[in-house]
């Protein structure tokens, strides 16, 4: 589906930030962002909630932790030799083991949560107009609208350049 | 004055033209170091063909400049991650310039220590038993060993760095896409995973970013805790002590940030990125290595200090023997490397001089690996029982072999240096934005 609305191109983010505030304001709520930099004042003006990656990473963490002593224990009472004189179930030694799994699955769920949810985030809030200067130096600000005023509106908060797309 | 959009271009100018700078030297130092991995390689070739006995270890030294290498190593990935996530998370922004080197250092660092291990086995082909997977017998690993440990805190170590280091990278490499042409553009888009910089994008990206620093944190403390566990659990004078996990991770950091400063100065130069990487990065820097060093005289100090306190011991017939022994030269010099030249670094205009600096961070180095070295080879070659007392001399293929794994390392090194930004270029964005806003009062 082709979307249309209109481009803007900043290179304060300060302005960019503004410009978003003020479609926000004027009732223009669908406004997709590209920018080279996670600029904070951009991102506050975006305002979108937090990220939630943090509840799988916990999750992972708190899997990896109990897979991690699972695994030790398990293996410890397959083949039950005794070492050291230490029990059979050692679990002072297998906090060690349960610390790192938890730390790699916890890792490894962030970068799988990552990868998904910039992939579906990407997917949802498409740009519409790929700019070689969104990676460069140059903050695109896109609204989904036919109204005649975004235009003007971007181009009162310093846009250098706006045009229609779609 | 510069408006934001011009200096962030700039940046990313600097990065692309810093590697373009890299020519026929860069390629002749990357031949040198393939050179080094084949001799490594050959040497290996040889160990493996002819048995350990080729090498100096024997009864009771069975550790010796393997195991010296495989801890030295992993303290030179130790700092990267130190700089990277530890930083990230107090906000300290003279990390910005200096994390990505770091942080490559330590990646490239984990794959040259994980060879050690490997390579100490004597029969390298059956690696694999190290790690715990079902078989007929139902015979499993010693998870009550801290070498298991180890296993999993290096295996860990390696795929949270790498993970970590990758995706620190995605947003610069998607920035190098864009801007390039042919198979270099195919490259970077493989690296970028189809990024696009949207604000949705940045949102998840930032966080996560957060996550993967905090679980790298305890980490770092973690690996190091681990590796100096490998002596501390045993009961052999020398080794059995409380303080060595806080007296690793300490000489772990000290050795690994004189690194990245060892690594930085000819960068800089090289790559023309003096304004990027300044003089006020490598001071900084240097305070740390100052701190890490005093830290680490406090260790040695407080280790000999636990001997003398008590009774006549084994314990402090060992550490006597490690200062006036076989092996007393190697002690003293690692003495003046660790403890007394980096006091130099107290002087502001030490601090700031590449040419003073890069021969203090080499002889941290060389005093690292020596103190390593007699860790591992003064306890066990005069331990407890005097019948048993060995003089550990390592041979030449033990010597080529650590010859080669700098070779391993640095060709790594060189080889990112060519491919990829050696400076983050989207936090350096971020930075100069922060910057200007934080000057727009100012200008009102």
């Amino acid at each position: 589906m082709i979307e249309t609305g209109v481009l803007g191109l900043f290179a304060e983010p300060s302005q960019a930030a503004a410009a978003i505030r003020s479609l926000r304001a004027a009732g223009l709520d669908d406004v997709r962002v590209a920018m080279p930099a996670p600029f904070p004042e951009v991102m506050d003006a975006v305002g979108k909630p937090r990220s939630g990656v943090g509840v799988g990473v916990f999750m992972g963490c708190v899997l990896g932790l109990i897979g991690g002593l699972g695994l030790c224990a398990a293996t410890s009472l397959a083949w039950p030799l005794v070492v050291g004189g230490k029990p059979i179930l050692a679990w002072p030694t297998f906090l060690v083991i349960g610390f790192e799994c938890a730390v790699l699955i916890g890792g490894s769920v962030t970068h799988l949560m990552l990868a998904y949810t910039t992939a579906t985030g990407r997917a949802r809030n498409r740009m519409p107009v790929a700019d070689l200067r969104f990676a460069t130096d140059r903050i695109g600000v896109f609204v989904l609208t036919q109204a005649p005023g975004a235009a003007q509106l971007l181009t009162d908060q310093g846009a250098e350049e706006v045009r229609r797309v779609g | 004055m510069r408006g934001v959009a011009a200096e962030i271009s700039s940046i990313q100018a600097v990065s692309v033209a810093a590697r373009q700078r890299l020519g026929a030297g860069h390629w002749g130092l990357i031949a040198l170091a393939i050179v080094a991995v084949a001799v490594g390689a050959a040497a290996e070739a040889w160990q493996v063909q002819n048995g350990m006995q080729g090498t100096g270890l024997n009864r009771p030294v069975a550790w010796g400049v393997l195991i010296t290498d495989f801890v030295f190593w992993v303290g030179i990935a130790h700092s990267g991650t130190l700089i990277s996530a530890v930083l990230f998370l107090f906000r300290a922004k003279f990390r910005t310039a200096v994390y990505r080197v770091s942080e490559a250092m330590t990646v490239f660092g984990v794959m040259t220590a994980g060879l050690f291990p490997i390579i100490h086995l004597g029969r390298p082909w059956f690696f694999y038993w190290l790690f715990p997977y079902p078989n007929q017998r139902q015979l499993w690993v010693n998870f009550r060993s801290p070498l298991m440990w180890d296993v999993f805190a290096v295996s860990t170590y390696f795929i949270i760095s790498a993970t970590f280091f990758w995706v620190g990278m995605v947003p610069d490499a998607a920035a190098l896409r864009d801007s390039a042409t042919g198979g270099w553009r195919r490259f970077y888009a493989l690296f970028s995973v189809g990024w696009r910089g949207t604000a949705e994008e940045w949102r998840h990206y930032t966080r996560s970013y957060l996550f993967f620093a905090a679980l790298a944190t305890p980490l770092v403390i973690s690996v190091h805790s681990v590796v100096s566990w490998d002596f501390a659990v045993s009961i052999l004078p020398g080794w059995h002590s409380t303080i060595f996990p806080p007296y690793f991770v300490a000489g772990a950091i000290f050795s690994g940030v004189a690194m990245v400063v060892m690594l930085l100065i000819p960068i800089r130069k090289v790559l023309h990125l003096e304004g990027v990487i300044k003089l006020s990065n490598l001071d900084l820097l240097s305070r740390l290595v100052l701190l890490m060093s005093l830290v680490v005289s406090y260790s040695y100090i407080t280790e000999f200090l636990l001997a003398f306190y008590g009774k006549p011991s084994a314990e402090r017939d060992t550490l006597v023997y490690r200062a006036t022994g076989d092996y007393a030269l190697l002690f003293w010099l690692m003495v003046l490397c660790n403890c007394v030249l980096p006091l130099l670094l107290f002087s502001k205009r030490v601090r700031v001089s590449p040419i003073i600096l890069m021969p203090i961070m080499v002889c941290v180095n060389v005093g690292m690996w020596l103190e390593r070295f007699v860790i591992v080879v003064t306890s066990l070659s005069h331990d407890r029982d005097p019948f048993s007392w060995h003089l550990y001399k390592p041979h030449l293929v033990e010597g080529l072999i650590t010859l080669g794994s700098f070779g391993w390392f640095f060709l790594w090194f060189l080889l990112f240096l060519k491919v990829l930004p050696a400076i983050s270029i989207a936090e350096l964005k971020e930075e100069v934005a922060h910057v200007h806003s934080d000057e727009e009062p100012a200008h009102d």
